[in-house]
């Protein structure tokens, strides 16, 4: 009986092995294919710009009025680097590129690293051949490497030079905020939102949201989750009532990003711990409302009533366990799951879907204090001294950034994708269905609203957003109310880089992800507080003092540039 | 003597010339970079023009030295390679042995082909593939349960003492068969007159494998053994990197995800390359070690 068993595997196993070659290859080669794709488009490339100079010298003035990118839109093609892997849209397939690159005359050539994003930019920087316009991340190290090699244009001295009507478009706040000491700003992020802005219109940035799955979470009569009693009484029922979902064990819970974001800085913002105190910044890692919500979660591990799949997990695991909701509660983002959300929604078991609720909170009960978006926004676009057009780009840059811009890339083309409705855009009816029903299908034959997101302005275009469905509208409101908008300038204290501070960093971080596990699988609370202690006489050692002092020098001066 | 080796080299030039591309290449990835080894005393920079940067001394080198971490990570890289080694080594071998004793061509092809596809699937996918295998859903809980050798799900990849076997299986699994290619090439080169010999001897199966096809391959045998010794400070960064996480780190920080942790991520270009310095020189004096050892015992080494 085992031979025939083994016999039967055999063939099975090598079709299953056969199978995954032909997609490997499948994959393989269809990556060489776009390569060459690349190859061939960069030598036309060289070909077109020839021509374009040519076409340049016919006189044009560029104003302080008008928009400049109307005064030549002869065709040319703009490399642009979009520092996301797992950004996959295409320039040129979707209706709105089409009708953009049209417009302008100006076709992208979007390239996405294979891995990281900071080293394949450091890799170019090396090699000196930089993509005309650049987006990465306002955190990643090689942005300042950029600006202080002297790589990318200073975007003041082009607009100065080519196209004035960028001071008009760019808003002050955000040039400012990226100016450097040397009077230059080199980059113009997107999602940038200023206090100011928010207090006004309500609507922030924050993502960060405490979801539990809704049927569970009704079913057990809506349990206090914020105190360590409720969460461990809910954890309790539900190991207790349902430990299993379709089959397969519920996971209890999940923190996106793992230790260093769910289980650190979201966690923190939950129980509302102060960044600074009477002006000094404050070491949120030792706040005993953390420390009694890190006990928390020890104990329910000993328990046996949280696993530590949230700890060892892979993305890819991660995200089977969400499409099918087996996890009960997450500290994520809500944004994560604007796709999730509405399909388990539709799904057979349609409660199944996540809502915001308060998880998480200090000793005193306050409401959570939520990261909401700052001046630094997400990523920011520069213009790379590689490039052979920096006037075309620099004008194309500021038709983005204009209201115009700003339509054409959320929008569309009126009449075609969107309709003037009383004096106000709106996406057509059919295309603001695929919101909720086939995002990927509107992105991908159309290209609008958060396709491409590179230049978002928050404040233009949020007011031409089609309504959310309730699933998803509900985190975000929920995210909206706790969101703490005078935080922003919190964010990303920390020193980055190769410096001997950035290094201290480095390794008390590094070194505080390994402890982190230890912490929860502790077998009791002396054994916590041991292992607490050490990790804190490490991080003296590796030299904590000098990380503070940099973050208090690094908030003392994003308070002034505030205060101008 | 040495006229006669020009003269044959010129006779074969077409065959001698197809080696020129391999050399080039060499030339250019290898030796050229040897010279920006230079950085590993620098404080070096990417934004400023290359040996524009002040030279620091050893400074880097002392920095890791200093470090637990890297000892940490000598430690795993050892234990990993020395599994892999010593219960590793002979995998491939016995595997290309027993295809040998195939007596069916078409099966002996087929099973060849079927081991050695593992080889050509990425360790982004293999890896994935194995944290399914390994996670609490996974076919070795179900199996280990079904077979009443463990009475609940266990996370194999939450325990760092398993890390180790979990890379050392994965890659059997994975590179059994195409490791066991250059053998089975070696093995196809052997005299048949000398096992038509053997037999009319009266030597069996069994001692025809031994006296004829393993001393045979026994050159090709003593030379992986070298280059793996010599390799035995390196690992296999895709798949550690693959499996690792924040639980099982402490096993399974290799020496190259420590260069990576402490010195590419942080874009501390001289201290990664201060590192990769001195492992390369440990590696080649293993190497010169290994090949000592090998003449001595064998008589057979690379040089």
């Amino acid at each position: 009986m085992p031979m025939k068993r083994i016999k039967m595997i055999k063939p099975f196993m090598a079709l299953t092995l056969s199978m995954i070659l032909t997609l490997s290859m499948a994959a393989c080669s269809g990556s060489d294919s776009n390569e060459n794709e690349n190859k061939s488009e960069s030598s036309t490339d060289t070909g077109t710009t020839k021509t374009d100079d040519a076409t340049a010298t016919a006189p044009a003035t560029p104003s302080a009025e008008e928009a400049a990118w109307k005064l030549d839109t002869s065709p040319i093609e703009l490399s642009w680097f979009v520092g996301a892997s797992w950004y996959a849209h295409q320039w040129g397939d979707s209706l709105n590129s089409k009708y953009i690159t049209e417009k302008t005359g100006v076709n992208v050539k979007l390239e996405v690293p294979s891995g990281d994003a900071n080293e394949q930019l450091t890799l170019m920087m090396t090699s000196g051949q930089l993509p005309d316009l650049i987006s990465m991340g306002s955190w990643e190290t090689a942005v300042k490497k950029l600006w202080e090699g002297d790589q990318v244009y200073a975007l003041n001295e082009l607009a100065d030079k080519y196209d004035p009507y960028f001071y008009k478009v760019a808003g002050d706040g955000t040039l400012k905020w990226y100016k450097q000491p040397n009077g230059n700003t080199y980059g113009i992020p997107n999602d940038s939102y200023s206090p100011n802005l928010m207090h006004e219109t309500g609507m922030t940035a924050a993502n960060q949201t405490f979801l539990v799955r809704k049927d569970l979470y009704e079913e057990m009569g809506k349990p206090d989750l914020s105190t360590p009693e409720g969460f461990l009484g809910a954890l309790q029922t539900l190991k207790d009532k349902y430990s299993t979902y379709k089959g397969q064990p519920m996971s209890p819970f999940f923190a996106q990003g793992n230790v260093p974001y769910g289980m650190t800085e979201y966690l923190q913002n939950l129980l509302a711990i102060p960044y600074e105190k009477d002006g000094k910044v404050y070491d949120r890692m030792t706040d005993p409302d953390y420390i009694k919500w890190l006990k928390t979660f020890r104990s329910a591990y000993e328990k046996g009533l949280l696993n530590a799949d949230f700890l060892v997990d892979s993305d890819q695991q991660v995200e089977e366990k969400t499409n099918n909701a087996r996890y009960f509660m997450m500290i994520r983002e809500w944004t994560g799951m604007a796709a999730v959300n509405p399909m388990l929604a539709a799904s057979a078991n349609p409660d199944s879907y996540y809502i915001a609720v308060d998880g998480p909170q200090n000793s005193n009960g306050d409401s959570a204090k939520l990261f909401p978006g700052n001046m630094d926004g997400w990523m920011v676009t520069m213009i790379s001294k590689s490039t052979k057009n920096p006037e075309r780009a620099i004008r194309f840059l500021t038709y983005l950034a204009s209201e115009e811009g700003q339509r054409d890339l959320f929008l569309g083309k009126e009449g075609e994708t969107w309709d003037n409705v009383g004096g106000k855009p709106e996406l057509k009816t059919d295309l603001v269905n695929l919101v909720n029903t086939d995002i990927e299908k509107l992105e991908k034959e159309y290209g609008v609203l958060d396709t491409y997101w590179m230049m978002r302005n928050p404040v233009i275009v949020n007011q031409w957003r089609p309504e959310k469905s309730p699933v998803i509208k509900q985190m975000e409101d929920f995210a909206n109310a706790q969101a703490d908008i005078d935080s922003g300038i919190y964010k990303g204290l920390d020193p980055l880089g190769d410096s001997e501070v950035a290094v201290n960093w480095a390794k008390i971080s590094q070194n505080w992800q390994e402890v982190m596990p230890e912490l929860i699988m502790a077998k009791d609370d002396a054994a916590f507080d041991k292992i607490f202690d050490s990790f804190l006489s490490r991080r003296d050692k590796y030299g904590f003092v000098q990380v503070m002092e940099y973050r208090q020098t690094e908030l003392d001066a994003r308070k002034a540039k505030m205060a101008e | 003597m040495l006229q006669g080796r020009i003269r044959t080299f010129v006779r074969q030039w077409q065959l001698q010339s197809m080696v020129i591309p391999g050399i080039i290449w060499m030339f250019i990835f290898c030796y050229i970079p040897m010279f920006w080894l230079i950085i590993a005393f620098m404080d070096y920079s990417i934004a400023k023009p290359m040996l524009s940067s002040p030279f620091v001394g050893f400074k880097h080198f002392e920095d890791f030295l200093t470090d637990d971490r890297f000892w940490r990570s000598i430690r795993n890289t050892l234990g990993m390679s020395s599994i892999k080694l010593v219960l590793g080594f002979a995998i491939p071998i016995v595997f290309s042995l027993l295809l040998n004793e195939i007596r069916s061509v078409r099966m002996k092809r087929t099973v060849q082909t079927i081991s050695y596809l593992p080889h050509f699937i990425a360790w982004t996918i293999f890896g994935g593939i194995m944290l399914n295998w390994l996670g609490e859903g996974g076919v070795i809980n179900q199996l280990a349960i079904g077979l009443g050798l463990q009475d609940r799900e266990v996370l194999f990849n939450s325990e760092p003492k398993y890390f180790w076997w979990i890379t050392f299986f994965s890659d059997v699994l994975k590179e059994t068969g195409w490791s066991a290619i250059i053998y089975i090439a070696a093995i196809a080169g052997i005299d048949p007159a000398l096992y038509e010999a053997a037999e009319l001897d009266g030597a069996n199966r069994w001692q025809r494998m031994w006296h004829i096809t393993i001393q045979s391959i026994r050159p090709t045998i003593a030379i992986l053994f070298i280059l793996a010794v010599a390799g035995i400070l390196g690992s296999n960064f895709d798949q550690i990197f693959m499996l690792k996480n924040n639980m099982n780190l402490k096993m399974a920080e290799s020496l190259d995800l420590y260069i990576y942790n402490m010195g590419l991520v942080s874009g501390r270009y001289s201290f990664s390359t201060a590192v990769l310095f001195a492992r390369s020189i440990v590696a080649l004096w293993l190497l010169l070690m290994a090949n000592y050892a090998s003449k001595k015992l064998s008589g057979d080494g690379i040089f």
